[in-house]
């Protein structure tokens, strides 16, 4: 860099990064040096087959499983290492996999539980209010046992769910799962919808094609390496996309 | 019918003090899936805190009753931290065990502290009663039910209404995404342990108070009145777990109205085995689902053994048999029989806990009926001595197996439970069973040991029978555990769903194990009898199921030189530095926490 010549722009500090991540199940190698970032507003998908490591790096970011080596960072500061709860108090929310609701426990003590972090109790209040109002279904079954609901009616709990915790980044994994197409779509809306308002999302998804439809980046996650990823409009005209699916066959 | 009155009565006052114990014990399995065995400990460190508060320093009730709630939260939060959180990750069984040793431990210390002798626990204001219809209540009795509704009142509204109740209720079904919410799990652990302990201390405040009479032995009772209450309420259930307990205590109640005291405990094992056998996840559980048990992972902590040549396993045979020659010091000899015969019941229970992972916690009732069996056959129908042995080794195998095998469709604790429970119920058989038993008196002149006629009356004759019955069994099971059905009953304990997808019947193989498991221990308490000359209920206790389990985890599971060395270790050793008989319960409690903590798989691996 030449005396005199302007500095040149550090790029936006992304929301969320992986930095070189290495990830073992016993002798098993999940993730091999995965690096992701994910920007501020943005959706972002990570699409992969069945034992790529998709749903291990969701349990990354949580905290729920720690990698060998590598960073993750939330907005600069690193949060490897620090236990789950801690995590989610730095404003990660999350809609596990298949759901996972309290299935004993009513909608409404559902949807608190998502606000479990907080303390301000009126604004509790008010979000449990726009909550309803994202997912008007909900109010006519916020005192049911949360378990007797419909799949699709349980996804939508466990979207409000971590929306109540006014987090900064959604982790979702596999929100279609198990869905009716019909749900599928409305489900992808809301995601769409809740990243309009403002929440940043990354997910996990099998289901590419609609996935792109929504995402702005996608990367795809092959037997624990990133081998593709782009903007999502280019990676849904990508024949790569299929290939990844159909277990990677040799590329020349 | 004024007895009716007062026999309903009693019976739910004794079904409020048993749910103060069962909700904590409920509250715990929620969240840590755990049956903590240290619960009756808890409720008698709150009685003999408030003994303490009472007598030495006059304080009034209330005032002893927070401290009796106190003490007992702290208490909680020790064992959470010493039987818990150090051993997450471990397979279920691994805490579980944990807490047995806590709970020998602080029994063991409370003996050492208060002396075994029985207490009076004054309770000055409330030997008051009032008339009743046509019975009378008394203000300790009225005092008791508005505690057990209190607590339950209070229970209920923190769970319900409370943000940290309301974590509990998350954590308990669904800890990884509880934590996704930022619940701090190991919090919310600490906080359950705490209230649970609390409300047992007061258990045992009250059962004092209303005897008034405490001993630190009651423990062990006090933890299985709490698991029966608990198990017939549906496990992990709190409100079960409350009408389990009136359940319970009216049961008690009527039971000792229509047959006399002696029989209680029968009928609260007896309804423990018929509910797991028949309705294992309770009686009130309508919707409610029991956690399922992990597929695997009854096994402590599978390992590679340590392999030791045949030919030295042969060399240390000859060793020992050779030793009398060398070393004829009788204590000595005396010492190393009585090792051999605890090595006979290891190894009894390595195969049925270690190779086919039937972890039973009862195993003293297979050495108790050889015993009885073998003194009974000699005395009251002149079978000669070795044959009556060997009588008492297959008729353990029988009743032991016929008596186990409903519960074989049970898995993991609660298996370990009805093998708790089968224990219990064959020593209050043997207890009430006067005709056959003798009852309470116990069995005395039992004729000494003899083989073919030839008395064996000295300690090196003793020794060396002892020795060569222990030989000769060890070298059967390392047979079998080298043959295909040694590999088959591996197979069933590594993942019984996989073992019987390959068309494996599980219950045969279980039964023929248990069978084969159950001889050695029927000839191990065989021997011991005629050894002894006397035996009664008590000759064979829990006491000595849970040293046969710590042998045999001393040993490595399913390891048949590791059962013999456990065994050699644990009896034999603290008899040589003369320890004395008091410390060696705390010191058994002591080995079993730490090998669980740091060397699960034992000295020389499990098999």
């Amino acid at each position: 860099m030449t005396a005199g010549a302007a500095p040149a722009p550090k790029p936006a500090e992304p929301l969320l990064a992986l930095d070189s991540i290495n990830t073992f199940y016993g002798p098993v190698q999940v993730h091999f040096d995965l690096n992701l970032t994910v920007g501020r507003g943005q959706i972002v998908c990570l699409l992969g087959g069945n034992a790529s490591g998709k749903s291990t790096t969701m349990k990354i970011i949580l905290g729920l499983v720690k990698p060998a080596s590598g960073v993750v960072r939330l907005g600069g500061e690193p949060v490897s290492g620090l236990p789950t709860p801690q995590i989610v108090r730095r404003g990660v929310g999350s809609v596990p996999e298949a759901r996972r609701l309290f299935g004993e426990m009513t909608v409404r003590e559902n949807l608190l539980m998502g606000a479990f972090t907080r303390r301000d109790e009126r604004a509790i209040a008010r979000d449990l209010d726009r909550a309803l109002g994202l997912f008007p279904k909900l109010a006519e079954r916020l005192g049911q046992r949360a378990g007797t609901l419909s799949g699709g009616e349980q996804q939508m709990v466990a979207m409000a769910r971590a929306l109540m915790g006014r987090p900064k980044l959604i982790c979702m994994d596999e929100p279609t799962m198990g869905l009716s197409p019909l749900w599928v779509d409305r489900v992808l809306d809301l995601i769409a919808t809740i990243n309009r308002e403002g929440v940043t999302v990354f997910m996990v998804e099998q289901n590419a094609s609609l996935a792109l439809e929504i995402a702005h980046h996608a990367y795809v996650l092959q037997t624990g390496r990133i081998v593709l990823d782009g903007p999502a409009g280019d990676l849904r005209s990508d024949p790569r996309i299929r290939d990844a699916y159909l277990g990677g066959q040799d590329k020349t | 019918m004024s007895s009716w009155f007062d026999y309903t009565l009693n019976g739910i006052i004794i079904g409020n003090i048993y749910a103060l114990l069962a909700v904590g014990l409920a509250l715990i399995f929620g969240v840590a899936r755990l049956i903590n065995f240290a619960h009756g400990s808890v409720y008698v460190v709150g009685a003999y805190a408030g003994f303490v508060a009472v007598t030495q320093f006059g304080t009034p009730l209330p005032l002893t009753i927070l401290i009796a709630v106190a003490v007992g939260a702290l208490l909680g939060l020790v064992i959470e931290r010493f039987g818990l959180r150090p051993l997450q990750g471990y397979a279920h069984i691994a805490p579980l065990l944990a807490t047995i040793g806590i709970s020998f431990v602080l029994d063991q210390i409370m003996q050492l502290t208060f002396s075994p002798d029985p207490r009076a626990l004054p309770s000055e204001l409330l030997q008051q009663r009032f008339q009743v219809g046509s019975g009378t209540i008394g203000a300790l009795d009225l005092l008791i039910a508005a505690i057990g509704l209190a607590s339950a009142g209070l229970l209920y509204a923190f769970l319900r209404y409370t943000k940290l109740g309301w974590a509990v209720r998350a954590t308990a079904q669904d800890r990884d995404a509880a934590q996704q919410m930022g619940v701090n799990v190991d919090a919310i652990n600490r906080t359950v342990f705490a209230i649970a302990s609390g409300l047992g201390a007061l258990s045992g405040l009250l059962v004092g108070m209303y005897y008034n009479y405490i001993d630190p032995a009651m423990s062990f009772q006090a933890t299985l009145k709490g698991v029966v209450a608990q198990v017939v309420g549906g496990v992990g259930n709190v409100p079960g777990a409350i009408a389990g307990s009136l359940l319970l205590g009216l049961v008690e109640s009527y039971g000792i109205a229509l047959f006399g005291t002696s029989y209680r405990n029968l009928f609260a094992f007896v309804l423990l085995v018929a509910v797991l056998v028949l309705k294992p996840n309770g009686l009130f559980a309508s919707r409610r689902q029991t956690p399922p048990e992990p597929m695997t992972g009854t096994f402590i902590a599978p390992s590679k053994p340590i392999h030791i040549p045949y030919r030295i396993l042969v060399a240390l045979a000859l060793v020992a048999a050779l030793l009398p020659a060398v070393l004829p010091d009788p204590y000595v000899l005396q010492t190393l029989t009585n090792a051999w015969l605890y090595g006979l019941a290891g190894l009894s229970l390595t195969l049925i806990a270690g190779t086919v992972g039937l972890i039973s916690l009862g195993h003293a009732a297979l050495l108790a009926i050889g015993g009885y069996a073998s003194a009974l056959l000699s005395i009251n129908l002149g079978v000669p001595i070795g044959l009556s042995i060997l009588s008492a080794g297959l008729i353990a195998a029988a009743i032991g197996t016929l008596l186990v095998f409903p519960s074989f469709r049970l898995r993991g604790h609660y298996l370990s439970i009805a093998t708790l429970a089968i224990g219990e119920i064959v020593s209050l058989v043997i207890l009430n069973w006067e005709s056959l038993t003798r009852g309470p008196i116990g069995i005395s002149g039992i004729p000494p040991l003899s083989i073919f006629g030839i008395e064996l009356d000295t300690d090196r004759s003793i020794y060396w029978f002892t020795l060569a019955t222990l030989v000769v069994l060890a070298a059967l099971q390392f047979r079998l555990l080298g043959s295909h059905l040694g590999r088959v009953l591996r197979a069933v304990r590594d993942d019984d769903i996989a073992a019987r997808s390959y068309g494996i019947g599980l219950n045969r193989y279980k039964a023929l194990a248990f069978a084969v498991g159950s001889f050695a221990a029927g000839i191990s308490g065989g021997i011991t009898s005629h050894l002894y000359s006397y035996i009664n209920h008590e000759t064979f206790n829990s006491q000595l199921s849970i040293l046969a389990l710590t042998i045999v985890i001393l040993g490595g599971m399913g390891n048949v030189a590791g059962a013999i060395l456990g065994s050699v270790l644990l009896v034999g050793l603290p008899e040589v530095f003369r320890i004395a008989a008091e410390y060696r319960v705390l010191i058994y409690g002591l080995v079993l926490l730490l090998l669980i903590r740091f060397r699960p798989q034992g000295l020389l691996g499990t098999v």
